[in-house]
């Protein structure tokens, strides 16, 4: 018997300008069937979003020039609902926790979903009673939203979904910047609503993460076109080489990039007895109390040694990128920190950002231009403040070159890919001759293959320079890739833990 | 009861109204009545912070007090010729003042000014935001397109405050002096609430939530006797006040 198919794409030709010649999906045709677990893979720009966002119907109401193509959901054509009747069919989850909520609470969020697709207003409190109590929320539903840890919005932004009772739950990358349990925990959600008879359509690029759950993997080739299919557990040996085609994980690979670090070696920055309280503090003095908040490091004690790659590991929310802005002086704390083995103390805050540079989660905030050529050069600039002018632009361009950015030189940073912006921002912030760097979350937002080819970047500077690189991050299998020692927040505590050879 | 409860279109037509009266009457009484009883219900009667009411009524303050010495001084340009006696030319030059009509137009346009920053902050410190929205959207049939998009707006703001703050120290480190109203991480924050506010209008697009469907709403803010009892209670005694105070 034929099994009824929930999105069905035929032919579709979308671009974002209509004169414009490059087709985001080309000639793209992909059937699912209803009550599977899909999960859609490909390397970043090949499509895979604004294909989700064609089929929700998002595009082309909201930008974009959708050429040819038929799109079906549950065998109703797309472009003939609004909105609300299209809810009842599919509704979406998106990558950034924050920017998909409309109200301030998940009770309120909930409500206002339900508003949308009429619910009767006196049905509405139990559903969101049974939600929560189905999918283990109550606890969030009267927090305010922006409290919440990124899990733990994606666990609410489900439950929207889940009381929305829309037939298809598709999820753009949603998984990409939370840590492991979490995504197991939603993932546990997910299967729970297969069972009630939903269709899950998944974009993201842990191939292990969904092993054990998904009906069939699909690769993306350029242009959303499907290059693979039929991939399951069973099957997933025949298929390596396709994954290692189109730049995708292939689990269960790990070849180690570190040499290990000999343990007698100079420490760039080592922690004596610190503790740091959670606070919204960002003040300027490290001395500025955070009154009784509490602790996220305790009397903790850490060295990170000199010209190695130092990885800090740790669930989402537990405070890395805190205990990084207190090493930059942006954070209140007490106790020790001593940089290449002067006390935080006693250096002025601009010789100390002249030794120490960092790279947020988020690169598009950090840019001081709006050109990328003039953004490495002014860092230069700062931070040479003798500098000639024709010195300075051939020093920016020949940094510009090393890092294959040349040719977008003239372009707007914001105009980069995720990954580019990434590699700007290193070198930016590098251009100063800082000899130790932080970055928070170097694959937030990328797929693995620029991901990958940073770390072996930053790892080829390491040692012609003798860089020192600390990152932090939730991805346990990127820690021990690359890192030369590790370092696991958990508890208040900073514990080395074993890298796996 | 708190004036929270008041429903709030019926509370914004009131203080309009309330202000639009005022501006005709020119009873220095009447005016700090006003502004003292705006001051009692807000402190007794609402969940204000005093201290938040301290932190507007500050700079109200300061400009009645400066429109009251300009009044003093320099009204209708003829300074202070109502008190022209000889007899007098010791005292000082302010008491002089203060004796002639001046004070009366002082005090007159001082304390207007306070009536109202009493009247505003009544309204802004004891009306909750979401409810005013639903209120305009229910009775004055403001669009759920706009109620829904200054909601999500306004949810947005925490998430605006933390991103710039890291703007901001993302500046610093990269050895950038950054001013309080230093125009390039505005321009950041700019892009930043371009791609935003696209992200979450899709978000709610996604969600089924559509201007022109109908909708079912969960909570209709109402008005009942008492709010409109509280307006005719506040108009009619600015207007008695105007002719009983004179």
């Amino acid at each position: 018997m034929r099994r009824e198919i929930a999105l069905h794409l035929e032919d579709v030709v979308f671009r974002y300008l209509e004169k414009g010649k490059r087709n985001i999906l080309d000639h793209v045709s992909l059937d699912i069937e209803a009550g599977t677990i899909t999960v859609l893979m490909g390397s970043s720009g090949c499509g895979k979003s604004t294909m989700a966002a064609v089929a929700a119907g998002l595009y082309p109401e909201n930008g974009g020039y959708l050429e040819c193509g038929e799109i079906e959901l549950y065998g109703n054509s797309v472009k003939e609902m609004d909105q609300q009747q299209r809810a009842a069919y599919l509704t979406m989850m998106f990558q950034n926790p924050d920017l998909q909520f409309c109200m301030n609470t998940l009770r309120k969020e909930i409500r206002f979903c339900m508003e949308n697709i009429c619910v009767p207003v006196e049905q509405m409190d139990e559903k969101i009673r049974h939600a929560a109590k189905v999918l283990g929320v109550e606890p969030l539903l009267d927090q305010d939203l922006h409290t919440l840890s990124g899990g733990e919005k994606q666990k609410a932004a489900l439950a929207c979904l889940y009381v929305m009772e829309s037939r298809c739950i598709l999820l753009d990358e949603c998984f990409a910047n939370i840590d492991r349990e979490a995504a197991e925990a939603l993932i546990q959600m997910l299967l729970w609503m297969k069972q009630e008879g939903r269709t899950v359509i998944a974009i993201d690029h842990q191939a292990d993460l969904w092993m054990d759950v998904a009906d069939e993997i699909v690769i993306l080739g350029k242009g959303g076109v499907p290059a693979a299919r039929n991939i399951h557990r069973g099957n997933l040996s025949e298929h390596a080489a396709v994954f290692e085609a189109h730049g995708l994980f292939y689990p269960r690979e790990c070849i180690r990039q570190a040499r290990g670090c000999s343990g007698q070696e100079e420490t760039a920055v080592s922690f004596r007895d610190l503790s740091i309280r959670r606070g919204t503090a960002f003040g300027k003095g490290r001395k500025k109390k955070v009154p009784e908040a509490p602790y996220l490091l305790e009397h903790a004690d850490a060295d990170f040694p000199k010209g190695c790659m130092t990885a800090v590991l740790g669930a989402s929310g537990t405070g890395k990128t805190t205990t990084f802005l207190a090493v930059l002086k942006q954070h209140p704390c007490t106790g020790n920190i001593e940089i290449n083995g002067v006390p935080l103390d006693k250096i002025r805050s601009r010789e100390l950002y002249r030794q120490i540079g960092i790279v947020f989660q988020n690169p598009a905030n950090q840019f001081i231009t709006q050109n990328v050529r003039e953004e490495v050069s002014e860092s230069i600039r700062v931070w040479n403040r003798k500098i000639t002018e024709e010195e300075c632009s051939q020093r920016a361009s020949e940094l510009l070159e090393s890092y294959q950015l040349g040719m977008y030189h003239r372009y707007s940073p914001y105009m980069l890919s995720q990954g580019q912006q990434r590699r700007l921002a290193v070198l930016s912030v590098l251009a100063g001759g800082q000899k130790i760097l932080l970055l928070d979350e170097p694959t937030y937002g990328q797929d693995y293959r620029s991901a990958m080819a940073i770390m072996m970047q930053l790892r080829k500077k390491m040692e012609e320079e003798n860089l020192t690189v600390i990152f932090i991050t939730h991805d346990k299998m990127l820690a021990h890739t690359w890192a030369d020692k590790i370092y696991l927040l958990k508890d208040k505590k900073l514990t080395e833990c074993e890298v796996n050879r | 009861m708190k004036i929270e409860k008041w429903n709030p279109c019926v509370k914004a037509f009131t203080i309009l109204v309330s202000v639009i009266l005022l501006s005709f009457s020119y009873v220095v009484r009447l005016n700090v009545l006003v502004f003292g009883i705006s001051l009692f219900l807000l402190l007794f009667f609402s969940d204000a912070k005093p201290k938040s009411i301290l932190a507007i009524l500050t700079p109200a303050m300061a400009a009645a007090f400066g429109l009251f010495m300009m009044g003093l001084y320099y009204a209708r340009g003829n300074s202070i010729t109502n008190v022209e006696m000889e007899s007098l030319s010791a005292v000082p030059y302010a008491v002089r003042a203060a004796m002639s009509q001046n004070l009366e137009t002082a005090l007159q346009l001082s304390t207007r000014l306070l009536a109202y920053a009493g009247m505003g902050i009544f309204f802004a410190l004891s009306t909750d935001g979401e409810f005013f929205i639903y209120s305009l959207m229910h009775q004055c049939r403001l669009s759920p397109k706009f109620a829904y998009g200054i909601l999500a707006a306004f949810h947005l703001m925490p998430n605006m405050v933390r991103e710039f703050k890291n703007v901001r120290i993302a500046f610093r480190v990269r050895g950038v002096h950054a001013g309080f109203l230093s125009l390039r991480p505005m321009f950041t924050m700019l892009v930043n609430s371009v791609r935003w506010s696209e992200s979450v209008s899709m978000a709610m697009e996604s969600k089924g939530f559509c201007p022109e469907a109908p909708r079912t709403c969960y909570s209709v803010p109402g008005i009942h006797w008492y709010d409109w009892l509280g307006c005719v209670l506040v108009l009619g005694g600015i207007v008695s006040g105007m002719i009983f105070l004179r």
